[in-house]
């Protein structure tokens, strides 16, 4: 797949596969981002305006790590699901249903030297 | 060349015979006055028509409002099928009595105008975002304000509805789980969709009365201006731009409005999801007014004939590539973007895998000659197809002149349908055969708030205590020694300065009453303060927004929430 426009890399096929902590299922990682969000305060996307859901950290060990989600990346889509679109909380149940142990997530990712000086500039 | 009006990447040797043999073939295709086509549509029409009766009577039975609801839907929908069908008939008779009278079409007329092959249209996986503001959580508290919604699709004079859905506050969007297909779409479709909803409450019930009042506060006209400001949205509120639906009938059930509408044409289909503008139909004033985000996302598709049935078959003599002399049988089954050719005919149905596979695709180039060279075999296809810097060429004979003809006739076809359809031709989309829909279930499965919260062990607590802090507030004197376990901010490390974060404490933010939460919590490496454990996740924080319609505000914070 050729890579988006503003974004380095091709989109990448996460598959992530939850851990089971007692009564819930975990992914390991935070999101940020929605389009009920102010999206000038996000650090890690290249265009200020992008109301995108993006991936603010990733638990280390965790499962979204396990399985190569990197911090930064925006997430597009969870189970064929629609993500540019969503407001924050709709991005949080999508990826936390009870029902499903897996997500598969299509995300596109800034090349590494970008990322870093993103985070270094916030 | 050929006199067509459209592109054509088929050539025929210039002034060769078979040139005139196709000038010649090319004879109109006369409309049928097809008697069985609207004895088909008369049917449909007889049959709406009974169900209709059936649904005003049923909606005459009715006494609980969720079955009035469905009656009354299911009526609407009768009466916009019988308009369309009504119309669908008088333009095919107009069109034949047109026929009839009209020029007779002659062999010097220009010729026929090429249709396009029809095509299935599918679409799924509807969802429409709302966007409820913080208000509509702590007005009203008690009474649940809730909708009933549905959406109606049109394509030709062909109508459908989803399922009814019952929509209430702690609903983040509108899903419909419908798979609507309509099966004889030209590529020129205008796929209409209009959403409907009407208020599950009687109208001018009590609920929504502070909302109805505040908003008369808010905005002060005069009294005989307002008066007339009322009487045009009311009068506007249902007609738009002709709405398939029709005005409820007097019976004094629940009336529909027309929320939103978007058409959808062949630049939206896709094989994937994708997020389309919605044109919002009605004000706050309206009763039946939702929150809608304002897009809809949908999976359209769209399969044309012609990719998933053959087009043509027959036998052929193909030359194997590099070898000159070589000339293999086969039975050849346009298909697609494919002509496969099997060894037998037999094969094509049996899944064997073709002797020879030939790419037929937008620049796929084709060309008919006579040979001389070849003795009694003259009637030669050449079809070339350019692979990066290669071009490949196929040559294949057929059996007798007709034989050429008709294949060339379905090669002219595929090429113009693949321009007409355009990206529906590059792959076969997937379309699943929609299940029938269960009939509508009596009410309470969509049952009051109570039946929603599904309280979870561990949310309950922090859901009750929010509620209550933020109700009382600071009536609380001495505030419950537990509720210091909810002061804190759960430890979330993350890059973000802390300005992205609100500075209010947790506990005075409002959490969205009774919508169920999927707790989770970060494990690896785990967290070990008692404290942070049990609170619940960083609340979706919503900063105040404007009032008014359509208020996407300016939003405040970026929040963060672990999954």
């Amino acid at each position: 797949p050729t890579p988006l426009p503003g974004q380095d890399v091709a989109p990448q096929r996460v598959e992530i596969h939850k851990l089971r902590q007692g009564e819930n299922l975990i992914l390991g990682f935070s999101i940020g981002g929605g389009i009920d969000q102010d999206p000038s305060q996000n650090p890690f996307s290249e265009d200020k305006t992008d109301k995108g859901i993006y991936v603010t950290r990733v638990s280390e060990g965790g499962p979204a790590e396990i399985a190569g989600l990197q911090i930064g990346d925006k997430i597009m889509q969870v189970n064929g699901w629609d993500m540019t679109m969503v407001t924050h909380d709709q991005a949080r149940k999508r990826l936390t249903k009870r029902s499903e142990e897996v997500v598969r997530l299509l995300v596109t990712r800034q090349s590494l030297q970008k990322a870093v000086q993103q985070s270094m500039l916030s | 060349m050929f006199s067509r009006n459209h592109r054509s990447r088929v050539t025929v040797a210039r002034g060769s015979a078979l040139e005139m043999e196709f000038k010649r073939g090319r004879f109109r295709l006369s409309l049928f006055s097809d008697p069985p086509e609207d004895t088909e549509l008369q049917r449909k029409l007889d049959h709406e028509i009974r169900m209709r009766e059936g649904a005003c009577k049923l909606l005459a039975a009715c006494s609980q409002r969720e079955q009035a609801l469905e009656a009354t839907k299911s009526l609407l929908v009768c009466n916009s099928r019988i308009l369309s069908y009504m119309g669908e008939l008088q333009r095919r008779k107009e069109a034949q009595v047109l026929e009839k009278t009209g020029r007779r079409p002659s062999d010097s007329g220009p010729p026929a105008e090429r249709s396009p092959c029809r095509g299935r249209v599918c679409i799924s996986d509807l969802r429409i975002p709302l966007m409820w503001k913080d208000t509509e959580y702590f007005k009203n508290k008690g009474d649940l304000h809730r909708w009933a919604v549905f959406l109606l699709l049109q394509l030709g004079e062909h109508i459908q509805d989803t399922e009814m859905i019952l929509v209430d506050r702690t609903l983040t969007d509108i899903s419909f789980q419908s798979n609507v297909l309509f099966t004889e779409a030209g590529p020129d479709f205008e796929l209409r969709l209009e959403l409907y909803g009407a208020c599950v409450e009687e109208e001018g019930a009590l609920t929504g009365a502070p909302k109805r009042l505040a908003t008369k506060l808010s905005s002060s006209l005069g009294r005989s201006s307002g008066r007339r400001a009322r009487a045009s949205l009311d009068s506007a509120g249902g007609s738009g731009s002709s709405p398939i639906l029709l005005p409820t009938p007097a019976v004094g059930g629940p009336r529909y409005h027309l929320l939103a509408h978007t058409t959808l044409t062949l630049a939206a289909v896709q094989d994937g999801f994708r997020t389309h503008d919605l044109t919002l139909a009605s004000h706050e004033e309206n009763p039946a007014w939702l929150p809608l985000y304002g897009s809809v996302c949908c999976r359209l598709a769209a399969q044309p004939l012609c990719m998933t049935q053959p087009t043509a078959s027959g036998t052929l003599r193909v030359q194997q590539a590099g070898e000159m002399q070589n000339w293999a049988r086969v039975h050849g089954v346009l298909k697609g973007t494919n002509l496969f050719c099997y060894r037998r005919p037999e094969d094509a149905n049996t899944g064997e895998e073709p002797l020879i596979t030939i790419a037929i695709n937008k620049e796929t180039r084709v060309r008919a000659g006579e040979l001389d060279q070849a003795q009694g075999r003259p009637f030669t296809l050449s079809i070339s197809n350019q692979y990066g810097d290669d071009e490949v060429t196929h040559t294949l004979q057929t059996e007798s002149r007709e034989a050429l003809q008709s294949w060339m006739e379905a090669l002219w076809q595929l090429f113009f349908d693949m321009s007409q359809w355009k990206q529906c031709c590059d792959e076969i989309m997937k379309i699943e055969t929609p299940t029938p829909r269960k009939p509508p279930q009596a009410l309470a499965k969509q049952g009051s708030l109570y039946h929603e919260m599904a309280i979870e062990p561990l949310d309950d607590i922090a859901a009750v205590t929010d509620i209550l802090t933020q109700r009382e507030g600071s009536r609380l004197e001495t505030p419950p020694p537990w509720l210091a376990m909810f002061t804190d901010q759960p430890a979330l490390p993350n890059p973000c300065s802390a300005a992205s974060v609100a500075p209010t404490p947790a506990w005075t933010q409002p959490l969205p009453w009774g919508r169920p939460r999927t707790f989770s919590l970060d494990a690896i490496p785990p967290v070990h303060s008692p404290r942070a454990r049990s609170v619940a996740p960083l609340p979706p924080q919503r900063s105040p927004r404007t009032r008014g319609f359509c208020s996407k505000g300016q939003p405040r914070t970026w929040l963060q929430s672990p999954v």
